[in-house]
């Protein structure tokens, strides 16, 4: 599979809009339907407010740092010279945090209207996109994506910044879910940090800049980004063994944290990015899925039978395990609902079999549970964990295994044909344009858990197939009939015209007829009166 | 992907990823089942499956954790081999010995791998089931000299006797280790180090302390 994807440009529609501020110069979508001006005040107004946010937030996480140390310190017997060394970084790093805000003020508004645009521009209505395709996601990002990603950047930001005003007074809001989710990942983060003392304040430093790095670094291609990650990854793991010899296992734990701690707030910036083309084949997926919807088990070979209770069971927890993964925002949590969905797969497969599957068991049944399942948003995920996640868990983990699985799984869906599922081309292709449903030969093999709804469906089909036979053979059978008729009439005519070559007809003259030939008859008066004949008047 | 770790605990430690390849009922599971559970065609195997599979060993102090990807063999998923084999440190290629067909699929894969991943990954072509010499159809001399010319070792080894199976891995290993301590060296002795700065992505160091300057693996 073609994991490297190329970019793809952003296609601004150049609509004859105005701007929407009504200053009278053409807005462009890519501005939010505003003027270039215009959308730059917007978009400095938005971008202050964010500005702000980050930095109540840094403050905070920071204060919060900072008395959970002092505590700790405190309670081991306050080592004043360690303290006033730790207090003295902490200015240090609040120094820089300013110059960093500093930069951020500076910072050319060309920079913050190219991100910006990369965030907004898709939404409205691409050049060359379906329509219906466009509803699809919607629909599709409406069902499977958590609220708050839905809200454009600027209304998350009021809400955010609202928030923070009023942390008190906790409001309902989605925003405020999301947000409490990032801090709570944070808060975690602290405390784990901590347990690993001074290499953990080290690890927190280095995120920390790692993190506001990218926040300068929206603009390179994800490619780029998702070098950045890795080397930032392979960078703190070598600095905790080498500098701070930690020990391999709790580097591999720390690992694992680190990734959480900046992934969920990379995450919205970086999965399924507007400047690849992962969406668009997202919905290929999807659709393709959608139209292989006929495929049965026995096809693939699938060496599990779902009339057994369990294991039907076991094939539903698989499915909605591989669904669920489209939920996480941490790479690692992503790959558990793949490992977690493996599992409920190698459970069907020794409940039937009653041996160990096999890679030759578990591809086909993989395969199966996906077209069963068709997860959302299936390329943009496996871009992401492979784009972002920590390598040393794809390249030899038991977690990398089963991803590869899936990788292979979606491959194999996308390049699928008659050979692959030993048919021949024309049922093949009979099935893809549903003429035909392998299912409909099947259809009194119910197994028993199947819903009213879909044995009825099934039933209904069936009848109106066979209502449509019949009505076929009707059509035929009138058609041989008008035929008949036709050739009968035309036999008729035929015999006739024979007889009256044959015979020829000839026409005597008006004498001749019937009541004359008695009154020629001269003999008639010597007759016996019975044979006389009657002579009626007219 | 041969990851350098844990300079802490004394020796050094690898972790190898192999792929098994090879068509269908040639025997690779009933290979990897024997090597790390010790069974073959055993109804009470526990392990829930038999396609990821790791061992750990010790060889010479160093440590490695081996992982075993066992592959689908169905001819309908051949063209997915390259997603499985990416970043593989090493191949066995199963062939069975009663199965000429078999033998030419081998001959297939090595191409293909030799092709796609040079020769940095490690080769073992496999005769499999040697416990039914009697029928064999692949002649030991054309597979060896095959092997041979293709850069691949050659092993015999049969599952259901537990014949070949241990050395064959232990002999990977090592080759392996051999493989990635070669591109180590190549690499300047760093095992991660090369090409960071020029990305932009940098470790601040404000606590300037007085560097190992061999890196992590300088113990080695
Ligand atoms: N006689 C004999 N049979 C074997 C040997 N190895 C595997 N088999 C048999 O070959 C068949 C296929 O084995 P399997 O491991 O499933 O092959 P795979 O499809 O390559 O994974 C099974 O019936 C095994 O019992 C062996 O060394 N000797
Ligand atoms: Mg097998
Ligand atoms: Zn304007």
């Amino acid at each position: 599979m073609n994991l490297k994807s190329e970019r793809r440009g952003i296609h601004v529609d150049q609509s004859e809009l105005l701007c929407k501020k009504g200053c009278g110069y053409y807005g462009n979508p890519a501005w939010q339907g505003f003027c270039s001006k215009c959308w730059r005040e917007e978009y400095h107004k938005a971008r202050q407010k964010q500005i702000q946010e980050d930095w109540e937030l840094a403050e905070r996480l920071q204060r919060e740092e900072e008395e959970a140390y002092a505590s700790s310190q405190s309670t081991q017997g306050a080592q004043s010279l360690t303290f006033s060394k730790f207090e003295e970084k902490k200015t240090n790093e609040k120094t820089r945090k300013v110059t960093t805000v500093k930069k951020f003020f500076t910072a050319s508004s060309r920079a913050g209207a190219k991100k910006a645009a990369e965030e907004k521009t898709p939404k409205q209505g691409q050049l060359g996109r379906e329509r219906n395709a466009d509803n699809i996601l919607r629909d599709l990002k409406e069902i499977f994506t958590p609220s708050w990603e839905l809200s454009s950047p600027s209304e998350a930001l009021a809400g955010k910044l609202k928030e923070i005003q009023e942390a008190k007074a906790p409001s309902p809001s989605i925003h405020r879910q999301a947000s409490i989710e990032t801090d709570r990942v944070s808060k975690e983060f602290i405390e784990f940090i901590r347990t690993y003392q001074k290499p953990g304040q080290d690890i927190y430093k280095q995120c920390k800049l790692f993190l506001d790095t990218m926040s300068h670094k929206r603009d390179l291609s994800i490619e780029e980004q998702s070098e950045c990650a890795q080397d930032f990854y392979q960078n703190v793991a070598d600095r905790l063994q080498t500098r701070w010899k930690v020990p391999p296992e709790k580097v591999e734990k720390a690992m694992d944290e680190v990734e959480k701690y900046i992934m969920t707030r990379q995450y919205k910036y970086v999965f399924c990015p507007e400047t690849t083309d992962d969406e668009k084949k997202d919905l290929a997926v999807q659709k393709r899925i959608r139209a292989l919807h006929w495929v049965t088990p026995q096809m693939l070979c699938v060496p599990v039978s779902e009339e057994i209770p369990e294991v039907s069971d076991m094939v539903v927890k698989a499915i909605t395990d591989i669904i669920e993964m489209d939920s996480k925002r941490v790479p690692r949590d992503k790959l558990a609902c793949i490992t977690k969905c493996s599992k409920h797969i190698f459970n069907a497969i020794k409940i039937t079999k009653n041996e160990p599957a096999s890679a030759d068991d578990f591809l086909p049944t993989l395969i199966y549970i996906v077209l069963k399942g068709n997860p959302p948003r299936l390329q943009s995920n496996i871009q992401y964990i492979t784009r972002f996640c920590n390598p040393s868990r794809l390249m030899t983990g038991e977690d990398g295994y089963y991803f590869t699985n899936l990788c292979c799984a979606v491959a194999f869906i996308e390049k699928l044909d008659a050979q692959s599922l030993n048919l021949s081309q024309e049922d093949f292709d009979r099935f893809m344009t549903g003429q035909t449903s392998p299912k409909k030969q099947e259809s009194d093999s119910f197994s028993p858990d199947v819903c009213l709804g879909v044995k009825q469906m099934c039933k209904s089909l069936d009848l109106l197939s066979q209502l449509n036979e019949r009505q076929e053979r009707i059509v035929s059978e009138a058609k041989k009939l008008e035929k008949d008729l036709i050739d009968w009439t035309d036999g008729i005519t035929k015999e006739v015209e024979d007889i009256v070559e044959k015979y020829p007809l000839e026409i005597k003259p008006k004498s001749q007829a019937l009541a004359a030939i008695d009154s020629e008859n001269v003999e008639n008066d010597k007759l016996p009166p019975p044979l006389q004949p009657q002579v009626y008047a007219g | 992907m041969a990851t350098g770790a844990g300079a802490a605990a004394g020796g050094r430690s690898f972790s190898f990823k192999v792929v098994l390849l090879g068509e269908g009922c040639v025997g690779k599971t009933s290979l990897v089942l024997r090597y790390c559970e010790n069974k073959f065609n055993d109804k009470h195997i526990t392990t829930l499956q038999a396609s990821f599979l790791t061992k750990k060993l010790n060889i010479g102090g160093k440590r490695v954790n081996l992982a075993i990807w066992d592959t689908a063999g169905q001819e309908r998923f051949h063209a997915l081999g390259p997603i499985y084999y990416r970043d593989s440190n090493g191949a066995i290629l199963v062939y069975d010995i009663t199965d000429e067909d078999s033998f030419q699929k081998v001959k297939n894969w090595v191409k293909e791998l030799r092709k796609m991943l040079g020769n940095e990954i490690c080769l073992c072509i496999v005769g499999n089931k040697i416990d039914l010499e009697k029928e064999r159809h692949v002649s030991v001399q054309e597979a060896e000299m095959y092997a041979e010319s293709v850069g691949a070792k050659h092993y015999h080894t049969s599952a259901k006797q537990n014949k070949g199976i241990e050395e064959l891995f232990l002999d990977l290993c090592k080759r392996m280790i051999e493989t990635a301590q070669v591109d180590e060296r190549a690499r300047g002795n760093g095992s991660s180090q090369s090409g960071i700065a020029r990305r932009g992505v940098q470790i601040i160091d404000d606590e300037p302390q007085v560097q190992s300057s061999g890196g992590c693996c300088s113990s080695g």
